[in-house]
């Protein structure tokens, strides 16, 4: 609108070369491009808290566990949950001398090896029974 | 949306950037606050609902950055309103981006010596054309007192044109 003709016409100003194209490349990156850096950091930052909530309790249960491995006393019968009942008995019996748990069991009486006899008791019961001296200091 | 904004930035990016320029003189000062109008309408983008109201909203956008980028510079550089037309002469004398003549000089001197709202005023319907209705939805004022803003206007710069 040209009311005035005191007023002259035209565009002093000027500006760099390819300016405008520029310009806009620039403002699309600060604008449109940027939003894309923006939501990648607010979804880590939206996640964060999480994360933090997660690690901890991670820590949590490794210092229990831990704590438990290192100050409980130690159960025997905690080492062999896993083990099967016929391998570990197996395993026993391997390591017993069948031989000296039978002479320990005369010498402490087990009752499963019937009660100790004396010889002179056994001399008399087999003369009650009408044997021979003779036959029997032979056998003893 | 991106491709939408890519699209306005496009359209509008030069001629905020004259609308700019004509208040601020200065091209750096121009450019930053281009810069601001569109990264201050892209937070914005959302409060759209109709494409008749981004032109003015643009140009209300556009002319807050400026007044703030004057503001800005008047006051790192203790220029007072009244050094204006001085403060513009030495702007532009031997500047890259002022290709003026003495009648050019002479115009953008008078009108930096006008209010805030006149020149504002001016501007818009001097340069851009613009109506009064979508003035009025830019600057937030009456039809009726934007005409008589231009009025007074275009009267001062004529007296301070025809007084050198």
């Amino acid at each position: 609108m040209k009311n005035s003709d005191k007023i002259p016409e035209g565009n002093p100003f000027k500006v760099p070369e390819n300016y405008f194209e520029e310009m806009n490349s620039r403002i699309i990156s600060s604008t449109v491009e940027n939003q894309d850096g923006n939501k990648k950091q607010g979804f880590y930052v939206m996640l964060r808290p999480f994360l933090a909530i997660a690690a901890s309790v991670a820590v949590l249960a490794i210092l229990s566990y831990t704590g438990i491995k290192l100050f409980s006393p130690r159960n025997e019968s905690l080492s062999l949950s896993g083990i099967p009942v016929e391998e570990y008995s197996e395993t026993i019996l391997n390591e017993i001398d069948l031989l000296t748990l039978e002479e320990n069991a005369v010498m402490t009486g087990m009752p499963g090896l019937g009660p100790i006899i004396d010889k002179k008791d056994i001399i008399d019961y087999l003369l009650l029974e009408n044997i021979d001296i003779n036959e029997i200091q032979e056998q003893l | 949306m991106n491709k939408g904004f890519r699209l306005v930035v496009e359209r509008y990016s030069t001629r905020l950037y004259w609308h700019i320029r004509r208040l601020v003189i200065l091209h750096e000062d121009a450019d930053d606050a281009l810069q601001n109008t569109f990264v201050s309408a892209w937070r914005n983008i959302s409060n759209f609902r109709s494409e008749s109201s981004l032109y003015t909203w643009l140009y209300a956008i556009a002319t807050n950055e400026a007044l703030t980028q004057i503001n800005k510079r008047t006051r790192n550089s203790a220029v007072s309103i009244d050094d204006l037309g001085s403060w513009f002469a030495n702007s532009t004398e031997g500047s890259t981006w002022f290709d003026g003549d003495e009648a050019q000089i002479k115009l953008q001197n008078a009108i930096i010596q006008l209010p805030e709202k006149q020149r504002i005023v001016f501007n818009l319907k001097y340069y851009d054309d613009m109506t009064y209705e979508d003035m009025s939805k830019v600057l937030k004022t009456s039809v009726g007192a934007l005409k008589a803003s231009y009025h007074h206007a275009v009267k001062k710069i004529e007296k301070l044109l025809s007084g050198i």
